[in-house]
Formats: C-alpha cells, structure tokens, sequence
C-alpha cells in the first residue's frame, strides 16, 4: 500500500524542531558573545566566537567534573547491575517460602524517590562515615536502582526455557555455574538496557551529589552546571557552552546505545 | 562484598562509641613541629571581588603558618543555605563558616554546633563596631565576628529619575509613590524585583513594617509571636497600594536576583530606575550588566506619614563567620586573621565589604558606599533582616507570605495572620 | 521468612534419576545471591524510609541526634489543613491530566508514525528520545533561559504571530509552561515504550484486519489499540508515579513559584525540610507522598493492569 508520506514528514518534521531547537539555539548561542545573544537570538553568530567553549575546556574543573561523573556512572552501574541480576536469579529460578514477600519489598522500593528520604539518608551516609566519598553516591544510587533492575532481569530469567536449565544441571553445572556461564550471557541484552538505565540515572542525578560532596573536587557534572549558572549567571553565552560540552558526554553514549536501549526495552517487552 | 559488610559493621561501632572524633584538635603545640591541620571554610563569596580576597588571605594565612591547609568550599547563596542546613542537621558543622547570625545561628547554638569564641576573641572585641556585632551575640556570648555589615536602602539611576523630571529621592512613602508614578508616566520601569528568590521581596514589608509600628514593636512582635497589630496590616496595605501601581518590571514574579534578566541586570543595564538591596548592589549589578557607573546613586527607606519609625533606622545585616563546635584552635585564628585590622581594611578598600571595624569608614572608596556606610554610622536603630532575626521557619513565611502578596494571592490580613500562625507554631 | 520449601521427597528419596527439582536448592545458596541486594536496600532504602516515618511524629528542627518532642498525628492534620497542601494536589491532578490527555496521545501517534516506513525513521527515533537522557538540571537550566519573559528565545519564537507571554513568571501560565518542558524532556521516553510496544505485535494480526478490509484507522482503534492496552498502562502508571515525585525540573526552575502557582509536593517537603528546618512536618509530607505513591500503585495494579501480565508490564521502566 503506497502513499505520500508527507504529511507524515510534516508532522515529524514539527516535533524534531519542537525537540532540536532548544538544542540547536545553546549550540549556537555558545558561539555567539552574550551581547550578541541579546540582540540577534535567531541568527547565526557573526563573528563565531569559540571562546566559550575553548575556555569552559581549558578549565580543568569541567573535565574534573567529568571524570567525577563517569567513575561514579560506571561504578553505580557495576553494582546495581551485579546485585540485581544475583537477587533477580533467585527471584526467577528459585523458590521458597517468602519470596514473593521480599519481592514486593523491592519494587515498592519504586514508589520511593530519594528526594523523600534525603534527610535520613544524609544521616545513614554519615553513620557509615560515607560523606563525601563517591560511594557514599554509589551505594545510595545502587540501592535506589536495585528495584527496576531486578524486576526487568526476572521478567528475562523467568522467560528462559527451564529445559536450558535442566540440560545444565545435568551436565554438572551447579546454580553458580548456571548463573555465570549461561544465563548471564544470554541475558545480554537484558543487562544492557538495565545498563543504559542505571548509566542515565547517575549521570543525571542531582540531588544526591548536591547533599553528599561539599568538595568542589568530587562534583560532578550537573552540580559544576548549577554552581557554573550561579558563577557565571550574567554570561549567558558561556552557560549555554557549558550546558552543550555538558550534553555532548550524554547525548554521544546515547548514540552509541541506542540499539542496546531500545534492543533491551524490546526484548525485555517480550520476553517480561 | 564481606568486606564492605565487615566495613559497615566497623564504620557503625566506630561511630557509636567514639562520638565526633572527626576534628578533634589535633595541634599539640608542646614540643617540635605542629601538626598538620586541616581546616575547612565555607563562605558564600562566589562574586569579586570578595572572591578573591578570600583565595589571597587564604594564601597569606597557609603561608605564615606553614601546617595548616585550608580547604575552601564556595557555594552560591540557595545552594550554600542548603547545604549548610542539612550538615549541620547532621551534627556536623565546618570549622569556619559564613553566617548571618540572628535566628539561624541561634539554632546552630542550641544544637551545639558552633563554638563560643568570646574568650578567644576577647582582646579583639572592642576594635569592632557595636551594631556589626549584634548579630552573633547571644546572652552576652560572642559567636562569630563580623566581616561586613550594611543596610538596605533603594539604588537608583540618577540618569531616570531626572528624565521623569523627580529632583530630589523621595523622603516620605507618599512622595515615593509619587515618584513611582511619574516614572511611570514618563515610561519608565520604576522598580526591579526578583520575585523568585522571595527574600528581596520581604524587604520592602519589614521596612514599612518598622517605618509604620516601629523599631520596638516590630522586635516585640518577634518575642510575643504577634504580628496581627493594625499596624503590620498596615505595612501590608501600603505595600498592596504599590503593587497595584504596577511598578515592576516585565515578569519580575519569576525573575531571579543576579541572572542575566535578573533585578540586578534589569537596573544595570538602564531598564529599571530603582531596586530596594543590600550595600552588595553594585558589586551585583556591574558583575550582570553593564553598571551604571556615576548615575547610580542611593536613599534611605523613605519615613510613612504618620508612623511610629524614622528615616534614620536601618534594617540590613552583614555576614559574619562563625567557628564549628569541633573545629581545631587554628579555625579560630583564621577568623581574627581575617578581621584584624589591615587585612579587614583592604577588603574595605577593594569595595568588596563595609566597615565593620572603628576608624575604618576613611577606607570607602566608593561614593554611594560612603553613603550608606555614613547612614549605618548614624543610624538611630538597628534591625537585622527579618528572614535571620527569626527563626527559619518564621522568616521563611515572611518571605513567603510577602510574595503571595506580590502576586496578589494574599491580602494584607492574611499575611500578617500566616505570619503569626507560624510563629506561635514555633 | 526465607525458609526453603523443601520437598519431602526430594530430602527422603535417594539421589534422584531425574536433576533435582529448583525448589529443593539450598538456603545457603539462595541467601548468597538475595542477601548483598537485600542488605544495602534495607540499609539505604528500607531503613531511611522507617526513619521518615518515625520523624513524622515529632516536631523536630532536625538538629541533634533524634526527635524527642512527640506530637502525634499533628505534622498530618496541619498537612491536610494546609492550603499548599490542597494546591499541590492540584497541581498533581493538572499535571496528570495533561500527561494523559495530551503527552501520551502525542507520543503514541508519532509511535504509530514511526512504525510506518517513513525515509530517516530511526533519525528521527534518534532525535526525538535526545532529551530523555539530558540531565533535568541541564534542561531546567536551558528552558529557563529559553522562556525568560524579557530575553527569552520562546517569545522571540511565538512573537513571529504577534503573541507574547511571561511563560514561567505568570502564575497563569507557569504550569503549562512546565508542561511543555516535561513534554519536550519526557515523550520521547513513552514513545518508545510505545514503539516498543507495538513491534511487539505480531505483524500477522494487522495484516489479517487489513486483509479483512479494515481501513487504517479502523486498525488502529481495533486491533493496535487493544493490543497496545498493556503497554499504555504502564506508561500512564510511570508518568503518574513521576508526577506525584517531580522535583528537580521545577526546583531549578521556578521554585514551586510564583506564588506557589508551580509547587508540588516534593517541592514543598523540600522548602519545609531545608528552608524551614522543620523536619518532623516535611517528613510528614514525604510519608504522605509515599503513601500517596504506594495506594496509586496497589489501587492501579489492583483495577487496571491486573488483566496484564504481570512482570511484563514493569519491564519498561523509567528509574523513577
């Protein structure tokens, strides 16, 4: 069945702009000088002035922040995705008295922001001599992801024939060596979406960075972009840079995920 | 993992039986080189340049005493409130930092959180101003020492007000309102408000408040938990009779303090004819616009017709640094560091704060600075921003209160009912 | 509460000609795996959560070791007085409502748009979930130059028309303004949800209406509709979770103003708990958000989704 697709394209077309401009505006007006924001917001910087950005990457805290992030990224993932996928085993392949119980005590953890318990958790973090440390963010962000990404990975071991198991079983794999060899690896994409998850969670997470590190060292990402707004708040050009060098990290892993995340999301859908 | 558990396990028992060992004073002087100390400041000085002076006396501070690393943390104003609030709900406060004094560091007090200096600072107490002290004074005890002290009054841009053809700042509220209105006439914005951030909202109720009740009664108001008085509604009313002049801006509800269409940039930059601050005013405005450089000029509150208060009482505050309850003897010497005579005076000189010490007010530079530190001067009264006198909640339904009066979603009445419901909660 | 169901057989028989069934495994092995996942959301999660409830009962500024002065039920009754406490739910019901009403239907054509094959389809996949993975404190800081009333690019944008607005700083228009910036930042996630969704069905089954005679729309409602229910669900489950929890975006942007005009709860419990230092009562709020949170969920698995599977549903799912 042919038709013009057209219509379809102006559609399209309307909400690309909707979501590109924005983008697209902090792009450029990072080029422009902050007068020449003011007085010519549309067009195109004339002259292009690179100083923005060029001075937002001379500044060592930019890329400090940006190591910060990624440590803590990469470092949340790791557990969150360990633990889940050890507890979501357990919750998909066994069973015992309780289980169900002490599942539904994790995903009513999903009806639990941070932003509710921060004061608490300030307190715990300082009990456990964790302020101002990254894992004192870690744990925290791994704890608060453990819900999500343990009921994703039981839906996915769940969905896994019980055969492959009996098969395994009979030769001689025991539930650590089943857990390891077959049903991680074929867990894959599965892992990758929780990983894309728990990856953006981090990066992004504002709150709790904010309460726990009071060194400027340790900051990460989006508090350099809210202390940067609140430094250089006359300078509208130089945020607008920052905020682009900010997104680039973000938007780049997206483009390099894109098939994990939406592979993931899908082959979790079915499989769930 | 057993090792974090067994980690936990100690890090919890540690914890319970050894209290704040985090910073116990760890220079013993007797015998060979101190040891290395650690000190952390906190200050809320992101702008210069005060900025700066800060970084140099740190430098000079590391320099003379060689063991000691000072560890800065410099947050901007919302963030460092915040921030503030929730480690010192912890237990835990920085060995120097900045503070307002009044109701705030009142609880700080209570919580044991902040050191009582007055021994320490005893031999330096009297080089201080008396009305720069006031704030960290509690029951005779001194808690912090002042670093800069002000007043709030109105800036204006001479430049406008004489195209409106208004000669003369307004004395009296009916001849500001006046003004308010040939501005107005002549198109020009009066008044630039940052109706976001609330606090600097609350400064035009508390002056009329003082200027109507009075100093006194505005204080007593404060103990008896009471601001229901015909004269508070009053404040309210006046400041409703403004408001509905329209004097504001273009979206000053949501406008912020200090960001690029902010109320300090909408009067630097000529778009606005006035704004009701602090002496830090024109430090804000060059540092978001272009600066109004001679035609910024500055007046007192203007007296109410009828009221109880005068033209000469101020309300303002300053800041001050306070000393955590654990800190290390070196946070204190940091303190006197910073205030003693010649590195307070070369702050004075830079613009960067006001006299706090006596004999100072020779080192203001500035014109409109020398103004407003000659009114403090000679001030007849003192009041310390509402939203620091009172405890936080107090201040904050101050602020919050006056600025659904802004935005017309409160009356005079209600206001200064929800005012006194907070109060008495307290 | 984690004792192994052992199967009396499985203990009695003697090794099995068949692999032992997965319930007789051992306690050891199933706490190994459960337990390092279980301790730290007891630790981090469980437990701040008890303390909140616990604090909710005093009136505490929040300094010192823990609250002491018991008052109750108050921080609750003085809740539910309170007038911000009625506008915040407002609010919530606003917010909602426009999700419902007008977010997800967008995202779910412009879903159905993409299935189609239109040339530069994945670009355009590609483009329109951007904004999902921004961090809120990035887009809150991007729209608030945006839609500044006096330099903002927004209204340089809709003066093309003649129109102008204050956006963010007219209590008239601040909430949809954050509407709008919810919907820039969040539909490219429940497109997805939905695309996702839709790949899910069996290409056979639309074929067959089609086949039947049935027009595109008729498919739609008929067949890609009914058959999307499971997926819609949860989605809508999501935003109003997300709802009831929004913080960041509005904190940096508008502070729950102009004149609590954009608050929602998680704004007020933050102002009460860390302007005002009274913990005790912005505990009682994060309770009531929880509890909030929690009757939703039970209420919406219990009469909504129950005909789903369950599992599949929550596959999807923001880390909110």
């Amino acid at each position: 069945m042919k038709r013009t697709t057209l219509p379809l394209h102006a559609i399209a077309w309307i909400v690309g702009a909707f979501i590109l401009v924005p983008i697209v505006y902090a792009l450029i007006g990072g080029f422009k000088s902050t007068d020449q924001l003011s007085v010519n917001p549309f067009g195109l910087p004339s002259p292009w002035n690179t100083g923005n950005y060029t001075d937002v990457l001379a500044e060592g805290s930019f890329w400090r922040q940006l190591w910060n992030s990624t440590f803590i990224a990469v470092l949340t993932t790791a557990v969150t995705v360990a633990l889940s996928a050890m507890a979501a085993f357990v919750f998909a392949r066994f069973a015992f008295r309780g289980r169900e119980l002490l599942f539904t005590l994790f995903t009513a953890g999903l009806m639990f922001p941070f932003a509710v318990a921060i004061l608490p958790i300030f307190v715990m973090l300082r009990t456990l001599n964790l302020l101002d440390n990254p894992w004192g963010v870690i744990l925290v962000q791994a704890a608060f992801g453990l819900p999500l990404t343990i009921i994703i990975l039981r839906g996915f071991f769940r969905s896994i024939p019980g055969e492959i198991e009996e098969a395994a079983t009979l030769d001689g794999c025991g539930p650590f060596a089943f857990f390891w060899r077959i049903l991680l690896p074929m867990a894959r994409p599965a892992l990758a979406t929780v990983s894309v998850l728990a990856i953006v969670g981090s990066w992004n997470n504002f709150m709790l960075p904010l309460v726990v590190f009071s060194d400027e060292l340790s900051w990460t990402l989006p508090l350099g972009i809210q202390q940067f707004q609140g430094q250089y708040s006359s300078d509208t050009s130089r945020i607008l840079a920052y905020l682009v060098l900010a997104m680039v990290p973000a938007l780049g892993f997206y483009a390099l995920a894109e098939r994990h995340l939406i592979g993931g999301l899908t082959a979790g859908a079915t499989k769930g | 993992m057993r090792r974090t558990l067994a980690l936990i396990a100690a890090t919890v028992l540690v914890a319970g039986c050894g209290g704040g060992q985090s910073a116990a004073p760890e220079t013993d002087t007797s015998g060979g080189a101190p040891q290395k100390v650690t000190l952390e400041w906190w200050h809320l000085s992101t702008a210069d340049p005060l900025k700066t002076v800060y970084e140099t006396r740190a430098k000079e501070f590391q320099a003379k005493y060689p063991h000691v690393t000072i560890k800065m943390t410099v947050l901007e104003n919302e963030a460092y409130k915040s921030k503030v609030t929730t480690l010192t709900q912890s237990g835990k406060a920085p060995d120097l930092f900045a503070t307002w004094g009044g109701g705030v560091l009142q609880q700080q007090i209570d919580a044991g959180l902040v050191k009582d200096v007055s021994a320490d600072v005893a031999p330096v107490l009297d080089t201080f101003t008396k009305a720069s002290l006031t704030a960290y004074q509690f029951d005779g005890k001194t808690y912090a020492l002042p670093v800069d002290i002000g007043m709030v009054g109105f800036w204006y841009n001479k430049k406008l007000f004489e195209q409106a053809g208004i000669t003369e700042p307004p004395t009296t509220w009916s001849a500001y309102l006046d003004a308010v209105t040939k501005l107005k006439t002549a198109g020009i914005t009066p008044i630039a408000l940052a109706g976001k951030e609330k606090w600097p909202g609350h400064y035009y109720w508390a002056y009329l408040a003082m200027r109507i009740a009075g100093l006194p009664a505005l204080q007593q108001a404060g103990v008896d938990h009471d601001f229901t008085k015909p004269e508070f509604v009053q404040a309210g009313q006046r400041l409703k009779a403004l408001v509905d002049l329209q004097p504001f801006q273009k979206g000053f509800l949501g406008a912020s303090y200090s960001t690029p269409d902010g109320q300090a940039a909408t009067v630097s930059n000529g778009k606005a004819a006035m704004e009701l601050m602090g002496q830090w005013a024109p430090n804000v405005q060059n540092d978001n616009g272009k600066g109004l450089g001679d035609d910024l000029g500055f007046f007192p509150f203007p007296a109410v017709e009828g009221g109880k208060g005068t033209i000469t009482e101020a309300f303002g505050g300053g800041g001050g640094m306070a000393v955590g309850a654990d800190a290390p003897a070196e946070a204190i010497e940091l303190l006197k560091f910073l205030t003693e005579t010649g590195n307070h005076t070369k702050a004075v000189e830079k613009n960067a704060v006001l006299p706090v010490l006596k004999g100072e007010e020779s080192a203001v530079k500035d014109p409109n600075l020398k103004v407003v530190a000659d009114s403090l001067a000679n001030a007849t009264g003192f009041q310390l921003y509402l939203d620091q006198a009172y405890p936080p909640a107090v201040g904050a339904e101050v602020n919050d209160s006056v600025a659904e009066l802004f935005a017309g979603a409160k009356t005079p009445e209600q206001v200064a009912a929800d005012i006194t419901e907070v109060a008495k909660s307290e | 509460m984690t004792t192994v169901t052992r199967r009396p057989e499985a203990a009695t028989l003697p090794a099995p000609a068949r692999p032992p069934r997965k319930r007789g495994r051992g306690l050891l092995t199933i706490a190994l795996f459960v337990l390092p996942a279980l301790v730290l959301f007891l630790l981090l999660v469980v437990a701040p959560i008890l303390v909140a409830i616990y604090a909710s009962g005093f009136k505490w500024n929040g300094f010192g070791g823990l609250p002491t002065d018991f008052i109750g039920f108050d921080n609750f009754t003085r809740l539910f007085r309170s007038e911000i406490f009625t506008t915040d739910l407002w609010h919530l019901a606003v917010l909602v409502g426009l999700c419902v009403l007008v977010q997800l239907p967008l995202a779910l054509g412009i879903a159905m748009l993409l299935n189609q094959r239109i040339r530069g389809r994945s670009l355009y996949r590609l483009i329109f979930f951007a904004p999902y993975v921004l961090s809120e404190v990035i887009t809150a800081v991007l729209f608030s130059l945006i839609l500044s009333p006096t330099s903002g690019l927004a209204n340089e944008i809709i003066g093309i028309v003649g129109l102008e607005s204050e956006w963010l700083s007219d209590p008239g228009t601040v909430l949809l303004s954050l509407f709008l910036v919810l919907t820039w930042k969040y539909f490219g996630f429940h497109m997805m949800i939905y695309l996702a969704g839709r790949q899910n069905i069996p290409e056979e089954l639309i074929e067959a209406a089609k086949i039947d005679g049935a027009a595109g729309w008729k498919v739609f409602r008929h067949v890609t509709l009914p058959l999307l229910g499971p997926t819609i669900r949860i989605s809508v489950f999501l935003s109003v979770i997300y709802t009831i929890q929004l913080f960041d975006l509005v904190w940096i942007l508008t502070e729950g103003g102009p004149a609590h005009a954009s608050e929602t709860l998680a704004v007020t419990m933050f102002d009460v708990g860390f302007d005002r230092a009274q913990v005790g009562y912005a505990s009682a709020i994060s309770v009531v958000m929880f509890g909030l949170s929690l009757i939703f969920a039970l209420g919406y698995q219990r009469f909504v989704m129950r005909r789903d599977l369950e599992g599949a549903t929550t596959a999807m799912g923001d880390r909110r």
